[in-house]
């Protein structure tokens, strides 16, 4: 189409009749913000519009044809077109290029309009405040003036309005909303038509060029009507393969089909949800393999569990709390008993899933151990035993209960026809009384606690030994018959003093002298070396000849051997392992027993040399007795046990006795009956059966015989010492309470 | 010289196995593990030193013996649980594949396996199955009882409920119920079967839940294997009662709620239909058909066809007893084993009738609708009484409520005065016993029929005592109830003799006065306390013995209380004595088994 027919067509549409529609548009151009209805008819007629554009795209091509004419029509009719596309031209920015020929080389030429220097020129004055140049303007940020003039000077900042300015402005001026503030010009400028409507497009997610079509129709270049591609793009021949049916795969398939037909293959194999059905399974014999051990099974209700139990079944309150406060897996019954007064009454157990679960899992988690149940009468492991009463004379009442003195009484011994017994207490006195009366003979006073006192065992002389604080007293009781008094009297100060011994010895033994003599003193005393502290324990040898005198405390070895008619001392062992705390001559042999705190050694004093070592397990030995047959030992300790030591046996004891509640402190044996006794720190004597057999296969007899209460506890002390009168059944103890008890068959 | 010996190559290191270890030697997973090791019934060991299995570390683990261990590795079991692992990979790779078709292919030959050679295994003789069914029973009614959710499906509850009816079924018609014990829990019953005592616990008719804190994983294979042991254990005493197993289901009953009418138990021999089956275990024992079993055949087929018009309820087990005095041949049960307990019908007849089993025969039972059906249908029809109940609880009610058999109504509600009664139904109330449900229970324990009275509806119950607490020693609340009741008694005798002997026993009266003060003082001594030799003098006074005779027997019976008491000292005093002589070991073993009497005795005494 000729730019003529473009006139035409212009001039067409001025000529429509409606020239409203001219006005719209021109409205349109101007108001872009308030587009409403109106600018929908504007949308639909330039859709029109466009509808008419591919005829001029279609007559795009022989434009160039009708050069010639049209260049003549377009000059003439350039003021026309000027005013024609005035409404498409006032959009651009640029003034538009005009091509004309020119007049003087008759070629093209691009020709710019007119600058009117009033209004078009860019050097009006008004026109930029800003001369500062081109540079960017948060250098003055922090500065008062915004840049330089291009005379150096500084071009202050243009004063802004307070917030109330800015406010005011608002209300006066229904534009300042769509105004900005622009950092060149540094003056709020409203922004144009065109940029509210990019602003509202970006803000309704639209595309911001206003003229941007998404619907475009699909411009074909390669496919559709008439563009086919006919012609193969290889010219190879079509392969074989692509028609003649596979060998390869038919032998394959007849491979299957002759697997199919041999039954190797089932075409469908039947459904393995066949239900499944019971037989007799016990009917075959069993195996030879033991049974596995059967689960333990639950255990029964009892009557607590019913739902209606007797009234002393319920728990009270507090049991109540007490239940629901501990652990479950504590607590000794799983449930609470409840009564309902009727079964209908009686809901769901809801624990009753979980003890299921719980049995499960005792059943496959839980370790099982096979136990015993032991089904013993206890009273079966208690030893059958002669009964006491058989086993009578013992001792079994106290005959009688001496008060002697208000301290301890440490000692005791019973002359060896058993009629007089001698006592010492710790504040150093001594009393001679009279055993089945227990009146008072005769006292005496001693300088410091007595640590031990001693009849002599001889029976054709009768006397005593004391012992203090490094001394030992020999005294002659009063009121003795004549003739053992004076055989007494010859043995302990004899007329002609035995010669002195050849070696020099530490222990001194002195005489009193028979005129200054009186039954008030003692008639020998032997004073062992200094330092040696109280001797604890005196044991006299059979024959009464010589004794033995043990001091735990002393610094040195506190044992002593005294020999009476030599009147000459020794000490036996030069060096001892531990401290010794007793020491016994062997009832038949030549042989001595020491016991150290947790060892008792036996010494052949003839030939000077160790025979045995017993250890009888205790922490530290309070007291110890040979049996008057020389074959069995017997020892106490302070931490409550008694050995009994069968000589010929063992080191270790035969029997090992636990039954005072605390330490041992004495032990004696009867020298003639079969018994024994020891007393304790419990206050209580206990008496026992010991019966030894000649035959050495069999063992000896101990039966418990009588436990004797009856002395009181004072200071953790109990009975300090027993002795048994050696004619008679009959025990003497001396008590931590001062009181001295005979006991009776 | 001997090898030397290397750690760890012999002893507790060798024999026992963690359980870290055995998974890892087996080759699967541990919950593949936990389902073998449950399904084997492999459980853990506590090895004497742990130390010494272990390796010398002390972490807590739990032990197995190597050889179980080596045992489970020989499991067909394991094997298939190896084939269901890959057909799982292979089902979850079709279906997120979305090939359908390959999908339904392959669950239909999902890898299925079966437990019958480890019930075989387990339990070598149907004694030690029977043996082992208690837990296997409580499970399957409690999973009758539960609702069906994703883990629980409903044809499991379903085979539950027909393994539980089955079960119930087979015990009511050997009469071999025992006991029965109404707790908080549920119902316990115990069951003779083959001499073995039988107990189950069953909950009571509501619906019971799973707690989130129990693995379900865990309860369901234990299921699976107690389905398939109580399957075979029904089809062992079913034939062996003659009877057919699986009883044949009626399915309109069973929707219908019928519980246990649902089933009826076929008789093997009796029907020609059953002859094959007959035939089958026959050719199985391979023995022949003896003329006895013909007789019996006949007498059946006689009886079923007179069954029709009479009671279905007449067990083949009262025939059985009726024909006792028939000699009996001895041959072989009909599976074939040795029958290690089965007793024969004569052993039977001469052992002293220990339960009586058909207590409630002469009786008709009506059940109230607030009473539950299965338990009181169970609990009458195994002792042979006929029971009926209204529609509501169920179908298949032999009889309605106006039956004119009716002896025994159970009910369970408070009286309420019936206001508009028509004569016919105040003679029926009057002629029938009205009981509660307890008194049905309390009688099967007692062995009798026990008085209605107590039980008749309304009365506060006696309380209810659990039958298994019977061992010797043990507490028994009924006995302080009767010594209450005897000493009333005898109270009143004494009131009686005084008020009818007033004048001429002057005498005699004196002489009961003071052996009432002389037991009196028995009390006080006995009792040892000031407050109660106040109560004997106060005794004494309304008596009207004067102080001195009081007194005197007061110091008499001190006197002989005192010598007993000296003698009983005496000999405990040589007891303790000769405990002396114990040995460390005895005495410790004495003072445990000492300890433990007292505990028991502290809590009877309680």
């Amino acid at each position: 189409m000729t730019p003529k027919h473009w006139e035409q067509q212009g001039s067409k549409r001025k000529a429509s009749p409606d020239s409203q529609n001219e006005y719209e548009d021109e409205f349109r151009l101007t108001n872009l913000e308030i587009l409403s209805e109106e600018d929908n008819q504007a949308a639909s007629s330039d859709d029109r519009w466009i509808d008419e554009l591919p005829d001029i795209n279609s007559s795009f091509g022989d434009e160039k044809t009708d050069d010639e004419q049209s260049q003549i029509d377009s000059v003439e009719g350039a003021s026309e077109d000027e005013n024609e596309n005035g409404s498409d031209q006032e959009n651009t920015i640029f003034p538009s290029i005009k091509t004309v020929v020119s007049d003087i080389t008759g070629q093209f030429k691009q020709v710019l309009p007119e600058i009117e220097p009033e209004y078009d020129s860019d050097s009006s004055i008004e026109d930029d405040p800003n001369c500062v140049g081109n540079i960017p303007l948060h250098w003055y940020d922090d500065l008062p003036h915004i840049g330089y003039n291009i005379d150096g000077k500084q071009i202050l900042r243009a004063a802004r309005g307070d917030e109330l300015d800015r406010f005011l402005a608002t209300v006066d001026d229904p534009l300042t909303w769509t105004s900005a503030f622009d950092k060149n010009a540094q003056m709020d400028k409203s922004l144009t038509a065109e940029e509210l409507d990019i602003i509202r497009r970006l803000h309704e997610n639209e595309n911001p060029d206003a003229n941007y079509d998404p619907y475009q129709p699909t411009v074909e270049w390669f496919t559709g009507k008439g563009k086919e591609e006919i012609m193969p793009l290889s010219g190879a021949p079509e392969p074989k393969r692509r028609w003649v049916p596979s060998s390869w795969e038919k032998q394959k398939v007849l491979r299957i089909v002759r697997a199919i037909r041999q039954g190797r293959i089932l075409p469908s194999k039947p459904k393995t949800t066949t239900k499944f059905e019971f037989y007799s399974i016990w009917s075959e014999p069993a195996s030879s393999v033991a049974a596995p051990l059967p689960a333990p099974k639950l255990k029964l209700p009892t009557h607590s569990e019913s739902y209606n139990p007797p009234e002393e079944y319920l728990p009270t309150k507090q049991e109540r709390k007490e239940w629901a406060k501990m652990d479950p897996e504590d607590r000794e019954q799983d449930y609470l008993p409840q009564k309902y007064s009727s079964l209908r009454l009686v809901p769901a157990y809801d624990q009753f899933t979980k003890e299921r679960f719980n049995r499960q899992l005792d059943l496959y988690l839980a370790p099982r151990v096979h136990r015993v149940k032991l089904n013993i009468d206890p009273n079966s492991l208690i030893p059958k035993l002669p009964s006491p009463s058989s086993l009578k004379p013992f001792p079994t009442y106290m005959a009688l209960k001496v008060n002697q003195s208000i301290h301890h009484i440490r000692c005791i011994s019973i002359s060896p026809d058993g009629c007089w017994a001698i006592s010492g207490d710790e504040d150093g006195f001594i009393s001679l009384w009279e055993v089945n009366i227990g009146r008072e003979i005769k006292q005496w006073k001693f300088g410091g606690k007595i640590g031990a006192l001693d009849w002599c065992p001889r029976v054709d002389v009768s006397f005593f030994v004391v012992c203090i604080e490094g001394i030992l007293f020999f005294i002659i009781p009063p009121n003795l018959p004549n003739s053992i008094f004076s055989s007494t009297y010859a043995l302990l100060a004899p007329a002609a003093s035995s010669p002195a011994p050849p070696t020099s010895s530490p222990v001194q033994w002195e005489s009193t002298s028979p005129d200054s003599w009186s039954p008030n003193k003692p008639i020998l005393t032997v004073k062992l070396p200094s330092s040696s502290g109280v001797p604890n324990q005196i044991a006299w040898h059979r024959r009464g000849d010589y004794l033995a005198t043990v001091a735990r405390e002393g610094t040195q070895s506190g044992v002593w051997i005294h020999q009476v008619t030599r009147r000459h001392s020794q000490a036996p062992f030069r060096k001892l392992k531990g401290t010794v705390q007793l020491v016994l001559f062997h009832p038949l042999k030549p042989h001595l027993f020491v016991a150290t705190q947790q060892y008792v050694r036996l010494y052949n004093l003839s030939e000077q040399k160790l025979v045995k070592t017993f250890m009888p397990g205790i922490r530290w030995i309070s007291s110890m007795d040979v049996h008057p047959s020389g074959d069995h030992l017997i020892v106490g300790g302070y931490d409550r046990k008694l050995c009994w030591f069968d000589l010929e046996l063992s080191e270790k004891p035969y029997k090992i006795l636990r039954y005072h509640t605390k330490a041992i402190r004495s032990l004696h044996f009867h020298p003639t009956y079969p018994l024994f006794a020891s007393s304790s720190d419990d206050g209580s004597i206990q008496v026992f059966h010991s019966r030894v057999y000649s035959d050495l296969m069999t063992d000896p007899l101990i039966v418990p015989l009588k436990i004797l209460r009856g002395h009181e506890i004072r200071d953790g002390l109990g009975v300090l010492q027993v002795r048994w009168n050696s004619r008679q059944p009959w025990l003497l103890s001396a008590g931590a309470d001062g009181t001295i008890s005979v006991w009776c068959s | 010289m001997g090898r030397l010996k290397q750690k760890g190559k012999a002893g507790a290191a060798k024999a026992y196995v963690t359980r870290t270890a055995a998974v890892r030697k087996l080759q699967c997973s541990l919950a593949d593990f936990r389902r073998l090791c449950i399904l084997k019934g492999v459980f853990p060991r506590e090895p004497r030193n742990k130390r010494r299995a272990n390796k010398g570390s002390s972490v807590p683990t739990s032990f197995y013996y190597a050889k179980d261990i080596a045992y489970l590795a020989h499991e067909p079991v394991l094997k298939k649980f190896r084939e269901h692992k890959a057909f799982a990979k292979k089902l979850s790779r079709a279906l997120g594949r979305g090939e359908w078709s390959s999908a339904k292919s392959l669950e239909e030959h999902k890898p299925v396996y079966k437990l019958d050679h480890i019930i075989k295994e387990r339990y070598p003789t149907f004694i030690d199955a029977v043996r082992d069914i208690d837990d296997a029973l409580c499970m399957v009614f409690l999973f009758a009882s539960l609702p069906t959710s994703d883990r629980i499906s409903p044809e499991l509850v379903e085979n539950c409920s027909h393994l539980a009816s089955q079960w119930q079924l087979y015990v009511m018609h050997t009469r071999s119920l025992r006991k029965v014990f109404l707790s908080i829990k549920g119902v316990y019953y115990q069951a003779d079967i083959m001499d073995q005592p039988v107990t189950w616990l069953v909950p009571y008719q509501f619906t019971q839940h799973i707690p989130l804190d129990v693995d379900v994983r865990v309860m369901l294979t234990f299921l699976e294997l107690y389905q398939t042991l109580l399957g075979f254990v029904f089809y062992k005493l079913y034939t062996d009662a003659d009877l057919v197993y699986p009883p044949p289901l009626d399915k309109v009953k069973d929707d219908g709620a019928a519980g246990i009418g649902a089933f009826t138990l076929n008789e093997m021999t009796n029907t020609a239909s059953n002859l094959s089956g007959f035939q089958r275990t026959g050719k199985m024992s391979g023995q022949k058909i003896s003329g006895k079993d013909v007789r019996r055949t006949i007498e059946s087929i006689d009886n079923s066809m007179d069954e029709n018009k009479g009671d279905a309820d007449v067990s083949p087990q009262e025939q059985l007893i009726a024909e006792a005095d028939e000699d009996f041949i001895p041959q072989p049960s009909a599976t074939g084993e040795p029958t290690p307990a089965l007793p024969t019908l004569k052993s039977l007849a001469a052992l002293p009738r220990t339960a009586p089993v058909n207590i409630f025969s002469p009786y008709t039972f009506f059940l109230s609708r607030e009473t539950s059906r299965p338990i009181f249908e169970f609990l009458i029809r195994s002792f042979g009484g006929r029971i009926g109940w209204p529609a509501s609880s169920g179908s298949g009610s032999p009889f309605n409520e106006d039956d004119e058999s009716i002896t025994h109504v159970i009910i369970d509600r408070p009286v309420v005065e019936k206001m508009k009664e028509t004569e016919a139904e105040r003679n029926r109330r009057l002629r029938r016993k009205y009981v509660q449900p307890q008194w049905v229970v309390d009688c099967i324990n007692a062995g009798n029929i026990l008085l209605e009275e107590p039980y008749s509806q309304g009365k506060t119950l006696p309380a209810h005592l659990s039958p298994f607490e019977i061992y010797e020693g043990a507490y028994e609340p009924a006995a302080a109830d009767s010594v209450m009741n005897k000493q009333e008694v005898e109270e009143d005798d004494s009131e009686e003799e005084e008020s009818e002997g007033n004048e001429p026993k002057t005498g005699s009266e004196e002489q009961r006065g003071t052996e009432a003060v002389t037991s009196g003082a028995d009390v006080a001594g006995v009792l040892e306390e000031p407050g109660a030799l106040r109560i004997a003098e106060l005794a004494a006074e309304v008596a009207g013995v004067d102080y001195g005779t009081f007194e005197r027997g007061i110091a008499k019976s001190e006197k002989r209380r005192r010598e007993k008491g000296k003698v009983e000292g005496e000999e405990e005093e040589e007891e303790e004595m000769n405990k002396m002589m114990m040995s460390k070991r005895q005495k410790k073993l004495y003072e445990r088994i000492k300890y433990s009497q007292k505990k028991r005795e502290a809590e009877v005494s309680l």
